[in-house]
């Protein structure tokens, strides 16, 4: 199946429908950051964390401002509607989930709060692998657009 | 943007559906003019927008028409659908979608094309308004006829519907078929003056292969296919009398036989007929037998003419004017009193179907102004302003009732003329020729 219909899934916020579309996309598509991008929400709808994780720490760290700069209304990115309707389907008693779905998905809309998330994944434990490295990144990102 | 790419363009903003395409991403990157009409929005707003922040319809989230045309494969058409315009709006849409592929068969897009229904449904909900089955009748005759449907809704019995042609007979027939408990089965429409005798009874009780030259395999005649059901027999009179012998059987006894064949089918068929003869005249003449006459016209129904029934002349003007004003795209509700009285004055001899080409008529050459006025009306009307409109005319069949009075008024526009002939049928719209057979037919010496 094809990228346009993972495309039409995930505009039309079938995440599950649109994941495996949107995997099978990534080797052919002609813009993979923009899959990833739609890919990394899913995977945190799907509460498939790990992955979620692995794919938004290797587009961070090579344009984090591809994430920083999604919008809403002209890109579709569905974070608004998700934080703001408290739609994320995170289960909200396993802390790790929480923090870590809710530091991803902030990244998309505000850096600040997505800092604090992953600053309380550390302060949960998570101390080495890619959540330091995920801070180290989030906080220089905010240095620089502080000295702008 | 290369020639081609303009004349696409240029092809697709000349056409009247609404027509915009999306590119993978179901971003806008056409629009087409009909679009833009329908949906309040410009193309320069809206290119490079999703599809669905534009459009703003649920389906957008359940069943996007270009999503279910690439997961089937093909093309979908006629889906119906409602969309918001810029304005707000809801408008009921049908709309048609296909998957745009390049050359590798890899979905590039798609493609949508709709219309605006809103029009169309807002003429069928005026038809619906204050009328029986569609069909308007403030009188007290018509509101006898719709009351005596009502009263026979249970019954299977033959109905004869008579009325003049224009009078709406088959609105008739149809109200009496959609409130029968044979509702929901075969409803066949036969009008018996348009087959030549030989092939009428072909077309009512269908042929074997080989019953005459052209009969290349069996075929089941209208009875058969109406089996369960009503057959409307239109023009029933013009029915050749052989013809008339076999429906009288039918009729008897439900049964009948092929063209070419000897074995008997059994049918339950509901018969609903109509004509527009003289009755009398036509039992008189031998044209319609009279055996078959009183099995059809179990249940008589006459139509009066729309002369008789003057007070559904105003509901009828006003129905054409609003059902005009959404076909034009032009408003025009009202109606100058003079031109309604030419109107009301008027014999109509073609009755509600003259009624509405009338108006139609005087509709679109009124401009520039939100009435219709007298001098809109077509020629023969402003031409008997001074005298009266309801004038002499041949097409009148109750005219065949009293020929007296026919006679007196044939020689009266005669003497207004001085019996000039050619200055008489101009007054009566009629060719010289007519007039004379007229006179002579009337016992009128010139």
């Amino acid at each position: 199946m094809s990228e346009m219909l993972a495309n039409q899934y995930f505009m039309a916020r079938k995440f599950s429908d649109a994941e495996s579309l949107l995997e099978n996309a990534l080797s052919t598509s002609s813009s993979p950051k923009i899959i990833k991008r739609k890919l990394i929400i899913c995977y945190v709808q799907t509460n498939k964390l790990d992955k979620a994780l692995n794919l938004f720490f290797r587009l961070i760290k090579d344009d984090i401002d591809f994430i920083l700069s999604a919008d809403p209304l002209l890109d579709d990115c569905p974070c608004a509607e998700l934080l703001g309707n408290d739609y994320l389907t995170i289960p909200p008693d396993d802390p790790y989930a929480y923090n870590l779905g809710q530091g991803i998905m902030w990244l998309y809309c505000d850096i600040d709060h997505s800092l604090n998330y992953f600053k309380n994944l550390y302060n949960l434990g998570y101390s080495k692998g890619m959540i330091p490295e995920i801070i180290t990144l989030i906080s220089e990102k905010i240095k620089q657009s502080a000295e702008k | 943007m290369d020639l081609n790419s303009k004349l696409k363009d240029h092809i697709l903003d000349s056409i009247g559906e609404g027509v915009f395409t999306v590119d993978k991403n179901f971003r806008i990157n056409f629009f087409n003019k009909a679009a833009e009409k329908i949906t309040g929005y410009k193309r320069e707003d809206i290119i490079g927008r999703f599809c669905k922040h534009v459009f703003r319809s649920k389906l957008c989230y359940t069943d996007c028409p270009i999503a279910i045309a690439l997961k089937s494969g093909r093309p979908i058409y006629d889906f119906e659908s409602n969309i918001s315009t810029k304005s707000g709006e809801i408008k009921p849409i049908k709309l048609n979608s296909s998957v745009l592929y390049d050359e590798e068969r890899e979905p590039q897009g798609g493609i949508i094309s709709f219309r605006d229904m809103s029009d169309y449904i807002m003429i069928k909900d005026i038809d619906k308004e204050q009328r029986f089955h569609g069909i308007i009748g403030h009188s007290k005759q018509m509101k006898e006829i719709f009351e005596l449907i009502r009263e026979i809704s249970t019954s299977d019995a033959p109905v004869l519907i008579h009325g003049e042609s224009g009078t709406g007979k088959e609105m008739i027939a149809n109200a009496i078929q959609i409130t029968s408990e044979r509702k929901g089965s075969p409803y066949i429409k036969v009008n018996c003056s348009v087959f030549p005798s030989n092939l009428l009874a072909s077309e009512l009780f269908g042929h074997v292969k080989g019953a005459f030259t052209d009969a290349i395999k069996d075929r089941p005649g209208r009875f058969e296919i109406a089996n369960n059901g009503t057959i409307f027999l239109d023009e029933v009179a013009e029915m050749p009398l052989q013809m008339q012998l076999q429906l009288l059987r039918v009729l008897q006894e439900g049964s009948f036989e092929r063209v070419g064949e000897s074995v008997t089918r059994k049918i339950d068929v509901r018969i609903i007929s109509a004509t527009n003869v003289n009755i009398q005249h036509a039992l008189k003449k031998g044209i319609l037998r009279e055996d078959l006459y009183y099995r059809l016209s179990v249940i008589p129904i006459h139509i009066p003419p729309l002369r008789e029934r003057t007070e559904d002349i105003i509901p009828l003007v006003q129905h054409f004017l609003r059902k005009l004003s959404l076909m034009y795209k032009k408003e025009i509700l009202d109606i100058e009193d003079r031109a309604l009285d030419l109107l009301l004055n008027y014999r109509w001899p073609g009755n509600v179907r003259e009624l509405e080409n009338v108006i139609e008529y005087s509709f679109v050459r009124t401009n520039n102004s939100n009435i219709i006025d007298s001098n809109k009306l077509p020629a023969n009307f402003n031409e008997n302003k001074s005298a009266s409109p309801a004038t002499f005319s041949f097409k009148d069949n109750t005219s065949e009732n009293n020929p007296g009075h026919e006679a007196v008024q044939l020689i009266s526009v005669l003497e207004e003329h001085h019996w000039n002939k050619t200055e008489a049928a101009k007054k009566l719209g009629i060719g010289r020729t007519t007039l004379w057979r007229k006179m002579k037919q009337l016992g009128i010496d010139s």
